[in-house]
């Protein structure tokens, strides 16, 4: 009987982007790298889902948490930087709580997230990526973080509102504004934090 | 006994009633609070997202004014605390080089376990003017107070119990739910709509299936999400307290009249129900 298996000449043509890869084809690289860095220890998960059926928004995720540790230790690196997962991630710490291997998966996907908002690949959810980038910009120019200031920062960014015409949403945020105004839970000018220069020079 | 305050940015903007409320409370139980001198933002989730030295600087720059001053901090609002933590952690490894004087030695309390604690317990009640018998609640605690419990310190992270033992020191009626500590999806809220609004949804559902009139709170930012998304709701409004409230009408300190005016959902109608207005 011929033995397909290991006659790499007759593997069948896959259409792109559905080439089979290797596993670990990049050896145990990737793998060590995001254990050093993020001091999780990765190749502790051995699969059991405890952590996507906890996460309370894995249904939102392309690529499920525990799937995640599984790239991680196959070394797909640009698989994990362009998924939903590491933006639609909440930190909300269910996962890391109910491993059985204590395998600190939302510190992992949050260094994964760390990783994408410095490379030059695109992120899946571009909205969140500028949040969290305005929400710092903001953070850094005044010391404390006014929402005023925050949502109309946020608000004046090209993509953002490109995003919010097209989902016809944008007069509806605009009057839930005007609402949070009436109600005095939105301060136009809160004082500034002196540390403005300190937090300047800390920024890296 | 003194403490050192950290308010967070929340409790100067969108949940500025809460700031008030405990400023009341405080005052109360005679306690005094000294707010952090020229206080920062702790960085909250974006800090952690973009960038792992900036989530461990923005607290540890508190931190060491609040170990100048030689104070244990208490902090109101959940994300803050849990950063906070978090920061002081990682000061101990010494992974990080900080800038300012900090060890990194001092308490951080969480508000409400500060409040659990028997000796505040017994000094609530002894303060209590008016119960707030009938009133039936549910506590929710949200994600960031309770998890992960090697940085909180929880150890009923799956049942936690600091909320409920204040408000039933107060003298309402807590009930027991399983939804005490699931995410509502407030940091995700602006930037994915749909995502929040299945979170928050679920668990005003499950409030008010477990029977509850009112929802008590301790974090700014859960309550902002719950109150706000009812919003646009016709009928069957829950409204949603911070800790701090109830705490303050039992204590018969009205205050400003238009205190409850900062809610969306209108808590009076309730309130004067039970006799409590």
């Amino acid at each position: 009987m011929h033995n397909v298996a290991s006659d790499r000449e007759v593997e069948p043509k896959r259409e792109p982007g559905k080439e089979r890869k290797l596993i670990g084809d990049r050896g145990d690289f990737f793998l060590n790298k995001i254990q050093g860095e993020a001091g999780v220890n990765i190749s502790a998960c051995y699969q059991c889902e405890r952590c996507t059926n906890a996460c309370p928004v894995s249904h939102y995720m392309d690529i499920k948490p525990h799937q995640a540790m599984r790239y991680i230790q196959l070394g797909w690196r640009e698989e994990l930087l362009k998924s939903s997962t590491i933006w639609v991630c909440l930190s909300c710490e269910m996962c890391t709580t109910y491993c059985p291997n204590e395998v600190d998966v939302a510190e992992t996907i949050n260094h994964l997230r760390n990783m994408a908002a410095h490379s030059s690949i695109t992120p899946k959810y571009k909205s969140l990526a500028i949040f969290h980038q305005t929400f710092l910009d903001v953070l850094i120019t005044s010391g404390k973080v006014n929402e005023f200031r925050l949502m109309s920062a946020y608000y004046s960014k090209p993509d953002i509102l490109k995003e919010k015409m097209k989902e016809g949403t944008l007069k509806e945020e605009i009057l839930l504004g005007m609402a949070l105004l009436r109600k005095g839970r939105l301060k136009l000018y809160t004082p500034r934090s002196r540390a403005i220069k300190e937090l300047q020079k800390v920024d890296r | 006994m003194k403490l050192s305050f950290y308010p967070g940015c929340s409790l100067e903007g969108m949940a500025n009633d809460y700031a008030r409320s405990i400023i009341a409370v405080f005052m109360e139980l005679e306690i005094e609070l000294i707010e952090i001198e020229d206080w920062s933002c702790c960085g909250a989730t974006a800090a952690h997202s973009i960038s792992e030295s900036m989530s461990v600087l923005l607290p540890a720059r508190n931190l060491a004014a609040a170990e100048k001053l030689g104070l244990d901090i208490v902090s109101p609002c959940a994300m803050c605390f849990n950063r906070l933590r978090f920061s002081q952690q990682m000061i101990r490894k010494r992974l990080f080089d900080i800038p300012w004087p900090v060890t990194g030695d001092i308490q951080v309390h969480d508000m409400t376990r500060f409040f659990a604690e028997p000796l505040m317990i017994t000094s609530i009640k002894k303060r209590l003017l008016k119960p707030l018998s009938g009133l039936k609640v549910v506590c929710y605690y949200g994600c960031q107070m309770v998890r992960p419990p090697k940085i909180t310190g929880y150890t009923d992270y799956e049942n936690p119990q600091t909320l409920d033992h204040i408000v039933a020191a107060a003298g309402a009626e807590v009930i027991d739910w399983s939804y005490k500590s699931t995410c509502c999806g407030a940091s995700i809220g602006i930037a994915r709509r749909e995502i929040r609004e299945s979170l928050t949804s679920r668990i005003l559902q499950k409030a008010e299936q477990a029977g509850a009139e009112a929802i008590v709170v301790s974090c700014p930012l859960c309550q902002s999400n719950l109150d706000i998304f009812q919003k646009d709701r016709p009928k069957r409004r829950i409204p949603v307290f911070y800790f701090t409230e109830l705490l303050r009408l039992g204590f018969n300190q009205i205050g400003d009249p238009h205190w409850f005016k900062m809610h969306f959902t209108d808590p009076v109608p309730l309130l004067k129900t039970k006799g409590l207005l």
